[in-house]
């Protein structure tokens, strides 16, 4: 792309740019309804133009260096320099957002400026004279709509055109100039002079002392730099100590006149510019004049200082109860998921009815009909095992139903039932494991290979896929609070409480990108400078559970915890609290003690999500769940079936041999391990090493396991992994559970986190301070839990209150002081 | 092991030598959408690192 145009889309945080990078380009970047979610550029071609690149720039409020996203678009701008800037404004907070329009304004590169949002400002009754900033701030202004997709495409043409022959805007095409010295201009460009008097005759002089150093197009940029004292400019232009002394001179003139330092001055009147460009070219809607927004009105409600955090909880609370509680949305679905469209299949609505046909089952309802075969299938298998009684048991809750008595007559006539036909009660639809089963049979394969697949293969996949409908209720609701404008109000509640334990809310933006995936939760916490408070943000970010620890949650929810579906919602609380406490206690270590950074947050007016954003995001964030199904879980289970049918000397295994399997073995050397935890056996080992490949991985490898047991459901088969290794199998359940969401996540974030980190000692810390969290937690659930359920005290128990006591210690112990020197 | 069997179970092995070889050259999906080797993830929520293929197949390298 050696003869590109380049535009840069540059402007404030969440002032629209992604979208509009999106709408120009066609491409699915992320877009985020809070700050700092581009960190680093971003490229694209504009539609319909293949020669046109746009580059996403992150969003700054000046082009000063301090923060790493101003770095990035300050590099880019002056010392790459595109062929024109196409500047994002927020027209509902157009006179913030101008402060970096003018700093732009004076690189002297040609420039659009797109006034986004004007469909709220047409709404809000609001007008604003483009006419009166275009010459203002001479360059081209167009209003426009990034996320209505209207006027973006014709603000970059504007843009192309510019760069094109070289205009620099409105003031340079009165005069007929292009813009720099590679277009062949021999004067700089005519930028906004925002500034009074003796400043303007200050950065005269510096422009005079430093022509031929820098580019021509950018001379005036580069003096307001020199009059600030930014050290990094001089330096690079390499003042001698007698031309310093000269600017030096004008400089302090200026400061003693106008009583202030040169970086306040320079900042202070900007902001008188902006106010009387303001004051003629902003009309806002007399009837709104004085009144609080809706936006307003509605903050004062959910960042109140006390009900902020109930209405927060609320909220999470609610997406949980959609997700998995009993009868609830997501329940409903993932049943329908995991019994009939991804198993053997279901009845299609409305067209259930009772059989119909002659014989054993007529008069029946469909389920009734299974409950009288399973019920004939207990009395033969009671029978012949001598036994005088039959039970069933539940398939949901494992419960033993009444039992009956047994003898030759009922024998016998159970021993003619035949399974009801579902095709009998209604219109059947085959699910894709029975269609996968019934293919297999038909062609003859043998029963080791069916099981590879149906088991192995599919049985993984579907387990994991089981869960999409319960993923996608949690995106869902998440995309539909962001778009909306309402997690942006999370971080700033958020912040207020970091902020009483010593940390900064700007650790919160990564970890609310977490909730969707670790990887860029670990990526995001480059926006923060500070170095100790990045590393201790990616130690910390992927405590909350992400998408695919959504699956854990959601399968333990509806095996242990139907009733109890709060227990979901709690593993979000307490990813939470353990951010702040473990944030506290190695804030009070020598390694990370430090004072919290300055979060400055722009609240994003709340307007109504648009389908397509809130699907979008959704999508998105599934698409990925569903590949990674394919791509990580399937070859994962073919692997593990392998290993599970085979012994070392790699004899084929059948089913009741598996404890001669190399993963029984594998697993069962490592489960000492968990023992303390109350999984202690090679399955919760196996679930558990596995879970490192990519979380849901867990989930996957336990119905493998569970695939390959006797008896009824993979479900109830998982209930009784865990009550043949414990008493309590709900709390070995729950220890599972709170282990696994966690200890170090995939090991696609753990690499990231080591790059971050940038040395292995600290990618070594981060997991094992994982690790130690993980296992101490699951540790406390278990034994303590258990301690309280009246199963007595042991050594373990001691261990968790051991731990326990030491966490305790390091949190509330009073913070280190700095050595004197 | 009949020839049903035989040509299911090296179609099986396959789809996941296939699945393998895709995460080793383009890297692991994350729950945002694609992939990318460098750091994983191909949504773009991380901004993408230098270098990184962008989420749009229109979308070019430096």
């Amino acid at each position: 792309m050696a003869n590109s145009i380049k535009i840069a889309l540059a402007g404030n945080p969440n002032s629209g740019k992604t979208t509009l990078f999106n709408a120009l380009t066609g491409s699915e970047q992320y877009v985020g309804n809070w700050p700092g979610v581009t960190v680093e550029k971003k490229d694209g071609i504009l539609a319909g133009h293949r020669e046109v690149v746009i580059q996403d720039l992150p969003g700054i409020y000046s082009l000063s260096p301090y923060s790493a996203e101003e770095k990035v678009s300050r590099q880019f701008l002056v010392e790459e320099g595109p062929d024109a800037i196409l500047n994002i404004v927020d027209g509902t907070n157009i006179e913030r957002n101008l402060y970096l329009s003018t700093q732009l304004a004076e690189l002297g590169l040609p420039m659009v400026m797109a006034v986004n949002m004007m469909d709220v400002v047409r709404k809000n009754g609001d007008k604003i004279d483009f006419e009166k900033i275009a010459k203002a701030l001479r360059c081209e202004v167009v209003g426009i709509s990034a996320l209505k997709n209207e006027g973006g495409q014709e603000a970059a043409e504007k843009a192309v055109a510019m760069a094109k022959c070289g205009e620099q805007g409105i003031g340079k095409r009165e005069e007929g100039r292009g813009n720099g010295e590679r277009r062949g201009l021999r004067r700089a460009p005519e930028v906004p002079h925002v500034f009074t008097g003796s400043v303007e005759h200050a950065i005269a002089h510096i422009e005079e002392s430093i022509q031929g150093k820098v580019p021509l197009r950018s001379i005036r940029w580069y003096a307001i730099k020199v009059f600030e004292r930014d050290r990094e400019i001089i330096n690079r232009l390499g003042l001698g100590v007698g031309e310093m002394k000269h600017i030096e001179e004008h400089i302090r003139d200026c400061e003693k006149e106008l009583g202030d330092d040169a970086e306040s001055i320079i900042t202070n009147q900007r902001y008188d510019f902006i106010q009387r460009l303001m004051d003629k070219s902003l009309a806002l809607n007399e009837k709104r004049k004085g009144k609080a927004t809706l936006s307003d009105r509605i903050d004062k409600v959910v960042t109140h200082r006390i009900w902020a955090i109930p209405i927060f909880i609320l909220s999470l609370c609610a997406m949980w109860w959609l997700a998995v509680a009993e009868n609830g949305p997501g329940t409903l679905l993932t049943d329908w998921a995991n019994d009939g469209f991804l198993a053997d299949g279901w009845h299609l609505p409305f067209t259930t009815h009772e059989c119909r046909e002659e014989g054993r089952y007529k008069g029946m309802e469909f389920e009734d009909a299974q409950e009288e075969f399973a019920k004939a299938e207990a009395t033969v298998q009671a029978w012949e095992a001598g036994e005088k009684k039959a039970s069933i048991e539940d398939e949901e809750t494992g419960e033993a139903s009444d039992e009956w008595d047994v003898d030759e007559a009922a024998y016998n006539a159970a021993k003619e039932a035949e399974e009801p036909d579902p095709s009998q009660f209604g219109v059947w639809v085959p699910g894709i494991g029975a269609l996968i089963t019934g293919a297999l049979e038909r062609s003859g394969v043998s029963d080791t290979v069916k099981s590879l697949v149906v088991d192995g293969a599919w049985g993984g996949v579907a387990t994991v896929l089981g869960f999409v409908p319960v993923i996608f209720i949690v995106f869902l609701f998440l995309a539909f609070l962001e778009d909306c404008g309402y997690m942006a109000r999370v971080a700033f509640i958020m912040d207020r409480i970091f902020r009483k334990f010593g940390l900064s809310g700007k650790s919160f933006i990564p970890i609310l990108i977490g909730k969707g995936c670790g990887v860029p939760a670990v990526m995001a916490t480059r926006t923060i400078e500070n170095e100790r408070a990045r590393r201790m943000t990616t130690i910390l970010a992927t405590f909350i559970p992400c998408g695919a620890k959504t699956v854990i949650i959601a399968m333990f929810a509806a095996l242990f915890f139907r009733e109890q579906w709060y227990v979901a919602a709690l593993m979000d609380v307490v990813g939470i609290a353990i951010i702040i406490l473990g944030g506290v206690a190695l804030k009070k270590t020598r390694l990370f003690k430090d004072e919290a950074a300055s979060f400055v947050l722009e609240l994003p007016a709340y307007h109504p999500p648009t389908v397509s954003g809130v699907w979008h995001h959704t999508w998105n964030r599934l698409k990925g769940y569903i590949l990674k199904a394919g791509l990580i879980i399937f070859p994962a289970c073919v692997f593990l079936w392998f290993v599970m049918h085979f012994d070392w000397s790699l004899n084929l295994l059948a089913d009741e041999e598996i404890e001669k399997s190399i993963l029984h073995d594998l697993g069962s050397w490592i489960a000492w391990f968990f023992e303390p935890l109350g999984f202690g056996s090679w399955q919760g080992a196996a679930a558990s090493v596995s879970a490192e490949i990519a979380k849901e991985q867990a989930t996957a490898t336990l119905g493998l396991v569970a695939a390959n047991m006797d008896g009824s459901t993979t479900g109830s088969h998982i209930q009784a992994l865990f009550g043949a290794v414990s008493d309590f199998p709900k709390l070995a359940a729950l220890s599972f559970m709170v282990f696994n969401l966690f200890v170090p996540p995939c090991m696609v974030a753990i690499a990231v986190t080591f790059r971050e980190m940038g040395s292995q000692k600290w990618g070594w810390f981060a997991v094992g301070f994982q690790l130690f969290v993980g296992y101490a937690l699951a540790l406390s659930v278990y034994r303590l839990g258990v301690l309280f359920a009246g199963g007595g005290f042991g050594v373990w128990t001691a261990l968790a209150v051991v731990v326990d006591l030491f966490c305790l210690w390091a949190i509330f112990r009073p913070a280190r002081k700095e050595a004197s020197k | 092991m009949n020839a049903a069997s035989a040509i299911v179970l090296a179609a099986v092995v396959a789809f996941a030598a296939l699945a393998v070889w895709r995460v080793l050259r383009k890297g692991a999906p994350c729950e945002c959408g694609g992939t990318r080797k460098s750091c994983g993830c191909g949504c773009g929520c991380c901004g993408g690192a230098e270098g990184h293929d962008n989420a749009s197949p229109k979308a070019v390298k430096d």
